[in-house]
């Protein structure tokens, strides 16, 4: 019998609107531009919570671009796809851009 | 260079106003994001991975040194003090914030700037010969009739909501450098037979996930033809194009679908219908266009410099610079330099604030005020003294745009790739650092010789890896990247898709396979024998044969 995988983790990213800037939905129901603050959902409804809160920011012009996205929550926070982490540290060519070096992202 | 009328002024000032209140609109909730989306794009700005980002028309590549001035100072007023030139000959800013653009583009206004059509299903920046006025095999000035039809396509109502974007080039001379072949339509200046000048005109060419090289669709149209000629182009194809599916909506497959010749069949008999109405353009209209575009005041043709002549004996490295990065002029005299924007590990196309004020600087002293940028993501300086190039080497090498690799293997393409764009699959300026380091020895380079590689980081070819000599498309393969490689793509008057040679490369071995391919063209190129034309006489065999070896 095929052991079905297990899904990841998720947590809930967007841009926001007025400076563009990738944030992270946290426990608190902000959004905070770092991803190791965002909320992780294990659960179905977790996820289905994050979505709701997504459309919800969505609809009320505070954030764009909504998205859970995977993330490996073993050790460190951090998104599964390449793409996510680059959202998430920034572009990775210029080392005094990356968000882990520079305080303003 | 062409300068602003009052109405020039006064549509962009209009736009920047009705823009302002857009934003404010947007921000209080008043639009949706769905109905702010079309309005934004309209004026250039997008949303990427980490900010909006601002695209900035630079008509067919001319920047004076106000605008380039200006530029410098919204880099470090609205930016992280940097920008981006792109292979459109535009700049794009990448860290913008949407509250800021109204000041930002009321800011590019006072210069005669803005982002209107750099996005959308539009008649985009029209771009031209980055040597225009100023080659010697050069027919005509490409940039008179590229002003002309950015008149013509600003706000032209019936071109507003196309079925897609629509690229136009425009070239003056034979030897093609704006890549005409590939664009939706490319114009190419000719000379008749008696003598008269006129245009050939290519269509349906593009990049994207279906290559084509345009059809020449008329070989010589007479210059007091073409708005109309133009504008039955776009007719048929705003009648015909597939507005159903965003990957069939390009004029490409219009007319690969209906064949070349219906195609033309259909523009021709649009053409005889539209010559009954009316007058196409005026020639006092285009004789003022013409005059804006007057030869600078060059100083009387001097004798040899004895000055310059000792510097390159005195100096191999300005030596080499002059052999590789200046190119010939049509005034006995003078030359025009290539500044590159490609330093060896550096990121291609990319400016400080700093390095913009000192190119304005440096135009300024020694050229006419006037700056190029070329869809090969470097600057030019057209008019430069010959008399002048050691002083300029020596403050270009200070502003690090003196590298002498001009066409050469580290004066790549790169898009922005997965580091900045929403759409990429794959991190393209990553490959072009490591594979300009590696060939960081410009004595190698030079040996290996004029050689184009081109890296996009997706499907959408904004790197132009279709036409690389050496073309790389990098895509995302279950989570990985992965870098497919072309061979034998050209952009000239020679213009050729490149052809796969196989199964993709992770990002670890990709720069070893670009050296295996450069070390298998050495091998079999006869002397003098530059890669591209060695390539098309032994064909893909030699280099898979490398490549994939032991794989």
């Amino acid at each position: 019998m095929t052991k079905t995988k297990e899904p990841l983790p998720k947590i809930l990213t967007a841009n926001d609107l007025l400076q563009g800037g990738t944030v992270y939905y946290t426990a608190s129901g902000e959004w905070s531009p770092h991803v190791t603050s965002a909320l992780v959902a294990t659960s179905p409804e977790a996820v289905e919570a994050l979505n709701t809160a997504g459309a919800e920011a969505f609809a009320t012009n505070v954030v764009i671009e909504v998205a859970v996205v995977d993330v490996n929550a073993n050790g460190a926070l951090r998104p599964a796809r390449l793409r996510e982490v680059i959202r998430a540290t920034g572009p990775t060519v210029y080392r005094y851009l990356n968000k882990s070096v520079s305080p303003e992202k | 260079m062409y300068a602003y009328d009052n109405f020039d002024q006064t549509i962009v000032r209009e736009r920047t106003a009705e823009f302002r209140d857009q934003v404010k609109r947007r921000l209080t909730g008043e639009l949706t994001e769905e109905q702010f989306l079309p309005l934004r794009l309209m004026n250039g700005l997008y949303l990427q991975l980490h900010a909006y980002m601002l695209r900035i028309a630079v008509p067919y590549g001319t920047l004076s040194v106000r605008q380039m001035r200006k530029l410098a100072e919204i880099a470090r007023k609205y930016d992280r003090g940097y920008g981006h030139f792109t292979t459109r000959q535009n700049i794009q800013f990448n860290w913008i914030k949407l509250e800021q653009v109204p000041d930002l583009l009321e800011d590019l206004a006072t210069v005669e700037m803005h982002g209107i059509q750099t996005s959308g299903n539009c008649i985009r920046n029209v771009t031209a010969d980055h040597f225009a006025g100023v080659a010697r095999d050069e027919i005509e000035d490409p940039r008179i009739v590229s002003e002309i039809i950015r008149q013509w396509s600003t706000f032209h109502p019936e071109f507003s909501f196309l079925p897609r974007k629509f690229k136009i080039a425009v070239t003056g001379a034979p030897n093609d450098r704006a890549a005409v072949q590939w664009h939706d339509i490319g114009i190419q200046v000719v000379s008749g037979d008696d003598g008269e000048r006129g245009y050939r005109i290519y269509v349906g060419g593009g990049m994207g996930r279906t290559p084509v090289i345009g059809s020449l669709i008329r070989p010589f149209l007479a210059k007091d033809q073409l708005l109309f000629y133009l504008e039955s182009i776009m007719r048929v194809y705003n009648r015909y194009g597939r507005r159903d599916n965003i990957y069939k909506a390009r004029i490409k497959i219009l007319v690969r679908g209906l064949g070349p010749e219906e195609f033309t069949r259909q523009v021709e008999e649009e053409w005889a219908e539209i010559r009954k109405t009316g007058i196409d353009l005026l020639p006092e209209e285009e004789a003022r266009i013409r005059k804006f575009f007057t030869p600078p005041a060059y100083a009387t043709p001097s004798e040899p410099v004895a000055s310059y002549d000792e510097a390159k004996e005195k100096n191999p490295q300005f030596a080499r610079w002059v052999e590789v990065n200046v190119h010939p002029h049509k005034m006995p005299g003078y030359a025009a330099v290539t500044l590159s924007l490609k330093p060896i590990g550096g990121i291609p196309g990319d400016a400080s604030a700093e390095q913009m004020e000192g190119v304005a600087d440096l135009a300024e002293q020694y050229s006419f005020g006037e700056v190029r940028v070329t869809h090969i993501q470097n600057l030019i300086l057209a008019d430069v003294r010959q008399a002048d190039l050691f002083a300029l080497w020596q403050r270009l090498t200070e502003i690090g745009f003196a590298t002498a690799n001009v066409g050469l293997v580290s004066d790549i393409i790169a898009c922005p790739g997965l580091d900045y764009c929403s759409l990429a699959t794959a991190r393209s300026i990553p490959i072009s650092q490591r594979i300009s380091e590696r060939f960081d020895d410009l004595d190698r380079q030079y040996d290996v010789g004029p050689l184009q590689i081109k890296i996009s980081g997706c499907i959408n070819a904004c790197g132009h890896h279709h036409a690389g000599h050496i073309g790389i498309l990098g895509v995302d393969r279950n989570g990985q990247e992965l870098y497919q490689i072309t061979l034998g793509g050209a952009a000239d008057e020679t213009a050729s898709v490149g052809q796969l040679i196989g199964p993709g490369f992770t990002a670890d071995d990709v720069v070893d396979i670009i050296e295996t391919i450069v070390g298998t063209y050495l091998e079999v190129r006869k002397p003098g024998e530059v890669f591209i034309d060695a390539y098309r006489r032994v064909g893909v065999a030699p280099f898979k044969e490398k490549v994939y070896a032991g794989r």
